[in-house]
């Protein structure tokens, strides 16, 4: 099987450990993406993975064969660079040749493979074109393109959206993941784009300091995320986060009580930090929902949603809500609603989940 | 009827000479806003256009005794015009015609060999991976540079010093006779050519190592995942990424084409070897300075610079029209 399995790596530079023992199965056809903050490892996990770096301890294996020590041409992998790395003195189809020239494969093949790419990429008419003469979405088609044609075991993106706007990322983000399902192929993808990893992903690697937070499909990370990193991490906007102290009917926070179901009994007097997902805020009392006072600064109006940013004590806290059409309502705001079965409690001191969204 | 059409047209609507009148002062305004905004700029760089008046543009006055019969005690302005009577006489002058044929021979032969140079070392360096001896090779090929000309020529004439120098010594151990080197024409050019690379090769490996260093290393990243090697990423990737710069250096080199390396050749040649070192500079310098005849040196600087201004002119337009890169 075509997968990938990284086992215990670690990456060194001198003194200074920048993966400290990553463990991943990417299974055959999988897409997976590692996601995290700027430093915490994922580019490096996917350059060991391609063998642009080596790995200073730990085990990587595709296709069930260790390859270590392997060079990156002979690991049958393909890869898409953050800013394409298109040969600027080459045009589209010798760009998209560049790796088949290498492996001297047969013109005719190499023309065929191009032209075949070239369509389901909508690049035909671009062949001819430098990759100065191409606008960003078609320089990161040819990105892509270029590591198609060779039929690698295993794709490797690279942040290969961020250096495009909005509308095209969104665009070129459904591409991709049409190709994949067309293609088939088992495919790493990094990004810092939480949006991108829950929209693309199988299953989503959360990394951080150059640890693995958490692995899962999209839904299982952001109904059940296993720490307060990953809650706050998944989610647009994030997971708004409140200290406080667990009592018998949910948890004390700022001096209100508010009620959660299934909080953990025998546990009362533990401290704990409260999520309340932006979305699950209501503006109006429910029969299980506790009310709380809210200092409200901002309204930023969506369209069909708002963004309300304020504070609870000392606490910033955004809630996302309907407008209905209208906003003006919104700005007088001073109470929320949390309801009881939404609430995730983590540990205050390890950041670890006690419990997640009650289903 | 008439008087009514005129009285029709609008009074708003100005004459040309007043639009054109409106525009320079538009112009004008902006000039000083422009001056009063930026002046800083101008203060920076009016050493520089003080530089180029006085030691580039105002020698230009001098230019017009190629076209007189110039006597210092009669001055620039009191000297008679003769006009292209010293021309005449240079292209009639069998030293003036084989010293126009040394240079294009000698300079030819340094942009075959002595432009490459460079560059080749450049890619070399490019591919050493040990940094001290990157580093240390480096400083080895760039300190030559920094020698005056007097000691290169000074350690090329003990290197080939028939007698003592460590050629001839070579030459010896393999039961040769010492040959005379520097008074050999066939041997001038090797030893002028093979001199120049010594000494600015090295340097000179400056600009297509800054070059090198701009290449986005993602390119050479993604043709190692594609299979190549070092080799193939230095023609396939190296070489096309640089050649803007390599082409711009070409294009000033070519424009350089007639000042062969004036210096070296004084220090390097003697009437023995006149027959292939004898450049248009050294003809120059001792027509004007040591025969004291400076119209016609005069005479032939002028053509060495129109020549090389007709060549720089070229190169840049096919450079343009080919690969758009270009001086300007």
């Amino acid at each position: 099987m075509s997968g990938v399995s990284i086992e215990s790596v670690f990456k060194r530079y001198g003194a200074v450990q920048v993966v400290h023992g990553v463990d991943l199965t990417v299974e055959e056809k999988e897409f997976v993406v590692l996601v995290g903050p700027s430093g915490c490892g994922k580019s490096t996990t996917l350059r060991m993975i391609a063998g642009l770096e080596e790995i200073s301890d730990g085990e990587i294996a595709i296709d069930g064969r260790v390859v270590n020590r392997i060079a990156p041409k002979d690991r049958d992998v393909a890869m898409v660079f953050q800013n394409y790395a298109l040969y600027p003195h080459l045009n589209v189809a010798e760009n998209m040749a560049f790796g088949l020239r290498i492996r001297r494969m047969p013109k005719d093949e190499v023309k065929k493979q191009i032209t075949e790419v070239a369509e389901i990429l909508g690049l035909t008419e671009y062949l001819e074109r430098r990759p100065a003469d191409l606008s960003g979405g078609q320089r990161q088609r040819v990105a892509m393109g270029r590591a198609i044609v060779r039929h690698p075991k295993v794709f490797l993106f690279d942040e290969p959206l961020s250096n495009l706007d909005a509308k095209l990322r969104t665009q070129m983000r459904a591409e991709i993941r049409r190709l994949h399902n067309r293609l088939g192929v088992t495919s790493v993808y990094v990004t810092h784009d939480q949006v991108e990893a829950m929209t693309l992903a199988d299953r989503i690697v959360v990394m951080n300091d150059g640890n693995i937070e958490q692995v899962g499909t999209p839904m299982e990370l952001f109904n059940n995320p296993v720490n307060t990193f990953v809650a706050g991490f998944l989610g647009s906007p994030p997971m708004n986060q409140i200290q406080g102290t667990l009592t018998d009917q949910g948890a004390q926070i700022g001096g209100h009580e508010l009620r959660i179901l299934g909080a953990a009994s025998g546990q009362t007097g533990r401290d704990v930090v409260v999520g309340i997902r932006p979305e699950h805020i209501s503006l109006e009392a429910g029969p299980e929902t506790s009310p709380l006072p809210i200092a409200l600064d901002l309204v930023e109006p969506l369209g069909s949603e708002a963004l309300l940013h304020g504070s609870f004590g000392d606490t910033p806290m955004v809630l996302k809500v309907d407008t209905h059409g209208d906003v003006a309502h919104l700005s007088g705001v001073s109470e929320i609603h949390v309801p009881a079965d939404l609430v995730y409690l983590f540990d205050a001191e390890t950041g670890g989940a006690i419990r997640g969204q009650a289903n | 009827m008439s008087d009514e059409h005129t009285a029709s047209i609008p009074k708003t609507e100005k004459s040309n000479v007043e639009v054109r009148h409106d525009r320079r002062n538009e112009r004008l305004t902006w000039l000083i806003d422009h001056f009063k905004r930026e002046w800083q700029i101008y203060v920076m760089l009016a050493p520089a256009i003080i530089w180029f008046l006085l030691f580039l543009y105002k020698p230009m006055y001098g230019l017009q005794i190629a076209f007189k019969d110039y006597s210092i005690f009669r001055g620039i302005d009191g000297s008679p015009w003769v006009g292209w009577e010293h021309f005449g006489t240079l292209f009639g002058s069998d030293q003036f015609v084989r010293a126009v044929w040394n240079t294009i021979k000698i300079s030819a032969l340094n942009l075959l060999f002595g432009f490459p140079a460079p560059i080749i070392l450049a890619l070399m360096f490019n591919e050493i991976l040990n940094a001290t001896f990157k580093k240390t090779a480096q400083t080895i090929v760039y300190l030559p540079h920094f020698i005056s000309s007097v000691i290169i020529a000074g350690i090329v004439i003990t290197a080939f010093s028939p007698s003592a120098g460590i050629v001839n010594t070579i030459i010896g151990w393999f039961g040769f006779e010492p040959i005379y080197f520097l008074t050999k024409p066939e041997w001038f050019r090797p030893i002028f050519i093979g001199t120049g690379i010594w000494q600015e090769a090295g340097f000179g490996s400056i600009v297509f190592l800054a070059a090198i260093a701009g290449v986005n290393p993602s390119l050479y990243e993604s043709a190692v995942v594609d299979g190549a090697n070092r080799w193939q990423m230095m023609w396939k990737i190296t070489i096309p990424s640089i050649m803007p710069t390599i082409l711009i250096m070409l294009i000033i080199r070519i424009g350089n084409i007639m000042e062969v390396s004036f210096e070296l050749i004084i220090l390097l040649y003697q009437p023995a070897t006149y027959a292939t070192a004898d450049v248009v500079n050294t003809f120059i310098y001792r027509q004007g300075i040591q025969g004291g005849q400076y119209d016609i040196a005069a005479a032939a600087g002028l053509f060495n610079a129109v020549v090389a201004f007709v060549l720089v002119m070229t190169a840049n337009s096919i450079s343009k029209r080919f690969s758009r890169t270009s001086l300007w």
